[in-house]
């Protein structure tokens, strides 16, 4: 036990404490030394400072939309895959290839897809007549979110799907099959029957999935760099800048515990609609 | 139309309208593969040229690091490996005893620290490589495994011990008690009773580590430079200064991702299995 | 010269190594100090380490004369290369641990006003006869230019620049102004434009320009025949565009408007050395709407150029998708693309400006083998060395270098006019703000450059809200 709590102590607990105390203080990674005590001048920084403001906006956005597409859409795609048949068992197996790729790589592909001049979808999408020019993805506000919300959205709608379809499959067929008998129309068997007891799996895929949309790094980074102007410039990137490119650790410290206390406010609700729903807490 | 029709002719539908999505949703992965045996002359004519005669070059090239940066891409998969392998081990080794403490009954802050353990799945990334990316510098310790290996294993952790107290919950209480009642000692039950019945537990919880840290990007991006560089920080480099390496880019994306495939391919039932942290059965 | 005048940075250096390596580095401090007669100046290492960067300093250039420095040292020097962010990462967090585990070290121009006080002053070393035994450091053979904003700086003031930037660079005028050399520069990057002799050449081309315009087509000189130049040659239907630019966020478009900035006779380091924003000012906007006007009303440039950067450029002008183009280093064209590419200054509006950058090696102050290092660092930037690096694209720093180069047959063969006009363009290049959270500032304007490029502001709306954000900046660094 203790090794375990020793390790995940170290990097979450302890990195908190770190930054709490570092947020206080004007430090640069090459300032001088004894670092001067500055008070809320870090806190005054991150709340004073528009950008910020507007990049934590955005990250909120991002999270909510790219989540619940997917969760629409892996509902969508778990329905009809359900029933165990061996063209469902081939879809699902090609459902985990976008799902198992490098998230950094997946970024690189699809720059490369999207690049306006040389890449297969404005070539192949025009050929084809969906799109009468090709458009510069990555150059407007709204193409871009479409590219980063698409690539999460791509990689990670799979994950809701097989969780679903999963959960699905353990449905046990009587209740719903005693509401037909009752004559009650299939969206009623749906949505009072199969639904609740699709409840754990459901809120288990929301959580993971919320968790890991709010540390989406490596896409963004590689896909758009926060661009055009700042429209996708996740708060990820933001800390990244401060704090790896400018080394201003105090100021990302302060960044970073406001980044913290945002997500205490938002991931304990996902958490404990988790908790009512399974028995993650429970022993035997 | 019958409301049958309708309903059948719906279902017909919803099935296309699944199948386009799963065949679309191939395509980068198509794209990476048909390019990166392309050779480097027609790597991105416009339009894609499908009739060619493959080659394996751009294989050779950035694996032995016959490119521009000469930059060999082999000793990269190599660090990935070890680094996925270690952190692996490391999250079983220390995860299995947390995951059957938490499953005793008679452990009083059970509740507590599970939720606790569970809660740190939402620690973000960003913000824990900074004192990391602080300290590790003081220390001298960027560019080594630990650096890597301890972190991930760290980020795993939460996960590893979910999926295996849902295995160890699934054993029936007896036969520890008969083991137990044989005169075998905590550390023995664990090891010569459970683990053997956990197994199937540990191969869902492995595979989902490996996959999460060899996908990992930034950390590696942050506290690796040459001797520990992991694959995926090192295939963003063929696209530079001196514009993109197609061909090098695509090959290199396929060596990355073909091992991770593979492996989740062939035991697709166990990593399926653990997607749900095994919160739900 | 007696020990008394060592400059404190030094002396403090001999009390804290006395204790560790105290005979080699006194050997070598004393000896010189009091005229002996110890010709190595330190005992001679194995090997010393070198960090240095990969593509964008030529790394390769670099490995092609490592065992020519082996025969001539009888030491090995290891060469670590590492790509732009994690190597600034490790050069920065190297020195905040002051570690001794490279002796010499590559810096980028941007880094320097905050690390300067970390890195090893060479004044002395370059003054030292004793340490210029195995080549000519020779500083006035250094461009100017080049020199002063690289290497040059008052470690007290980091923000300042030397005043004078055109004269020959020399010690002790230097060291006057209360400034030192912080390393020697050995690869200088300008923005130089590329361009399609074949299409230029073309009397087809010839023709239908001038029926249409009047004149002869030239290789323009100035913004205004640019832009006429461009709108000739760009004709989507054949997939053909005028020119590159980069106008995605991030320094490339930063370095793209300050080039026109200066050219338009604004002052092209962005902020002033008493940090006065100096681009959000009627030059500033004139040249950014000439910028937004090529990507937005003209339309001369390809697809994608408001989220290019430096590499797609590189691709889209390798395809043959424009006849000109922007970059800091020589395009050429794809294997598969039939043309032919030479090399031009970038146009001007007033003056010439284009953005400049370089590299230096410099020798951290926690370096075990000061002295070792510095003989390497003065070898590596020698004019001979720099002249064979340049057959593998190096970039020199010294005038002699392309005086030579200008003269060698096989250099024209190889690459063109490329290094003569590379050569002119470091002689008027302009460099940026010294500012410790440059990359804010550059980061802001870079979103202002990106936002008026895709025509979601104007110029003066983008200019005035970068404005905004680069005072923020220089506050939160506490230069306001």
């Amino acid at each position: 036990m203790a090794p375990a709590l020793a390790i995940l102590a170290a990097l979450t607990i302890a990195p908190a404490i770190y930054l709490l105390y570092s947020s206080f203080f004007d430090f640069t990674l090459l300032g001088t030394t004894p670092r001067q005590f500055t008070g809320f001048d870090n806190y005054e920084f991150v709340f004073t400072n528009g950008t910020i403001r507007h990049d934590l906006l955005i990250t909120l956005a991002f999270v909510a939309i790219a989540v619940t597409m997917e969760m629409a859409l892996g509902l969508l795609i778990a329905v009809p895959l359900a029933r165990r048949t061996t063209s469902n068992s081939i879809a699902s197996t090609l459902l985990l290839v976008p799902f198992a790729m490098t998230p950094a790589v997946s970024a690189l592909i699809w720059r490369q897809l999207l690049d306006p001049n040389f890449g297969w979808i404005d070539h192949y999408a025009t050929e084809l007549g969906i799109m009468g020019s090709p458009v510069e993805w990555l150059s407007h506000p709204e193409t871009a979110w479409v590219a980063l919300v698409g690539l999460d959205v791509w990689q990670w709608t799979p994950f809701v799907a097989l969780v679903l379809i999963a959960g699905l499959q353990g449905v046990d067929e009587e209740p719903r099959q005693a509401a037909a008998v009752d004559g009650a129309t299939r969206w009623q068997q749906f949505r009072y029957v199969t639904l609740p007891l699709l409840m754990p799996f459901i809120a288990i895929a929301l959580l993971l999935r919320v968790v890991e949309a709010f540390k989406t790094f490596a896409t963004v980074n590689v896909l758009t760099g926060g661009g055009p102007g700042r429209s996708t410039e996740l708060i990820n990137l933001t800390i990244y800048r401060v704090a790896l490119q400018d080394f201003s650790i105090g100021a990302a410290a302060a960044l970073g515990i406001v980044f913290l206390l945002l997500l205490l406010l938002i991931v304990p609700q996902i958490l404990r609609l988790v908790t009512r729903h399974t028995d993650v807490l429970e022993a035997r | 139309m019958t409301p049958l029709a309708l309903r059948r002719g719906g279902r017909v539908l919803g099935r296309a309208a699944v199948w386009t999505w799963i065949l679309l949703a191939m395509v980068p992965f198509v794209f990476i593969l048909v390019t990166s045996i392309k050779p480097g002359a027609i790597a991105i004519s416009v339009p894609p040229e499908w009739n060619f005669t493959p080659t394996l070059d751009n294989y050779s090239d950035i694996l032995s690091g016959n490119t521009a940066s000469s930059e060999a891409f082999a000793p990269l998969v190599w660090h990935s490996a070890i680094v996925s392998l270690s952190a692996t081990a490391l999250a079983l080794a220390v995860g299995l005893p947390a995951a059957y403490a938490l499953t005793m009954t008679r452990f009083r802050p059970r509740r507590a620290l599970s939720s606790w353990i569970l809660s740190t799945i939402m620690f973000p990334p960003i913000v824990a490589v900074i004192p990391v990316f602080v300290l590790a510098g003081e220390l001298q310790l960027t560019d080594t495994y630990p650096v890597l290996v301890v972190p991930y294993a760290a980020f795993n952790l939460p996960m590893v011990i979910w999926v295996l107290r849902s295995t160890i919950n699934q054993i029936p209480p007896e036969v520890e008690q008969a083991a137990l009642v044989d005169g075998a000692t905590r550390t023995g039950v664990l090891l010569r009773v459970i683990l053997p019945l956990v197994m199937p537990g540990i191969a869902t919880a492995a595979i989902l580590s490996i996959v999460l840290s060899w996908n990992e990007f930034l950390f590696a991006l942050t506290l690796t430079r040459d001797q520990v560089k992991t694959a995926p920080v090192g295939v963003a480099e063929f696209t530079g200064l001196f514009g993109t390496q197609y061909g090098y880019l695509t090959a290199a994306s396929v060596v990355i991702v073909a091992p991770i495939l593979v492996l989740v391919l062939i035991l697709r039932r166990r990593f399926v299995s653990g997607l749900t942290f095994g919160a739900v059965k | 010269m007696s020990i008394v005048d060592l400059p404190t940075t030094r002396r403090g250096f001999l009390k804290t190594t006395a204790a560790v390596s105290g005979g080699a580095v006194i050997g070598g401090g004393l000896w010189s100090a009091c005229g002996g007669d110890d010709s190595s100046g330190g005992a001679k290492p194995k090997t010393l380490n070198m960090l240095y960067a990969t593509v964008e300093a030529n790394s390769e250039a670099v490995k092609g004369v490592l065992s020519d420095y082996r025969d001539e040292f009888g030491i090995r020097l290891n060469m670590d290369t590492i790509p732009y962010d994690a190597l600034q990462q490790k050069v920065f967090s190297e020195l905040a641990a002051q570690s001794a585990n490279y002796d010499v070290m590559i810096v980028d121009t941007p880094w320097m006003p905050a690390i300067v006080g970390k890195i090893e002053p060479l004044g002395d070393y370059i003054k030292d006869s004793k340490l210029n035994d195995t080549a000519k450091v020779d500083t006035e053979d250094f461009i100017p230019k080049v020199f002063y904003d690289t290497a040059v700086y008052d470690a007290k003031k980091s923000h300042v620049h030397f005043p004078d930037s055109e004269g020959p660079p020399e010690v002790d005028g230097i060291r006057e102004q209360g400034f030192d050399v912080y390393g020697l520069p050995i690869q200088a990057n300008a923005l130089t434009m590329s361009y399609r002799t074949d299409l230029f050449d073309d009397e087809k081309e010839k023709a239908a320009f001038k029926s249409q315009n009047g004149k002869d087509l030239a290789v323009p000189t100035t913004w205004d025949d640019f832009v006429t130049v461009a709108k000739f040659f760009t004709r989507p239907s054949e997939k053909r565009w005028g020119t590159t630019m980069m106008a995605g966020v991030g320094d490339w478009s930063t370095d793209d408007f300050k080039t026109l900035l200066a050219s338009y006779g604004g002052d092209g380091h962005l902020v002033t050395d008493d940090f006065k924003i100096a681009f959000n000012t009627p030059e500033g906007v004139e040249a950014l709407q000439y910028y937004a006007d090529l990507i937005n009303t003209e339309k001369v440039t390809p697809p994608g150029t408001t989220s290019a950067s430096w590499d797609t450029v590189t691709n889209t002008f390798g395809a043959g998708l424009t006849a000109m183009g922007f970059n800091y280093h020589n395009m050429a064209l794809k294997p598969n693309v039939d043309g032919e590419v030479s090399y031009a200054t970038v146009p001007k509006k007033v003056q010439e400006g284009p953005h400049f950058g370089t590299w230096m090696l410099s020798i951290p102050k926690s370096a075990k083998n000061k002295d070792w290092a510095y003989r390497t660092i003065a070898w590596l930037t020698s004019s001979d060395v720099q002249s064979k690096m340049l057959t593998k694209q190096l970039h020199p720093t010294r005038v002699s270098v392309y005086d030579r180069a200008a003269s060698d047959d096989a250099v024209k063969e190889a690459f063109g006019n490329f290094y003569e006009v590379l050569g002119k363009s470091l002689e008027v290049g302009v460099g940026r703000a010294r500012l410790t959270n440059y990359g804010d500032v550059s980061n802001a304007v870079a979103v202002a450059v990106n936002k008026a490029a895709t025509g979601s502001q104007s110029p003066e709306e983008a200019l005035t809200a970068a404005a905004g954000e680069t005072e923020d900046a220089l506050k939160q660094a506490g230069y306001l």
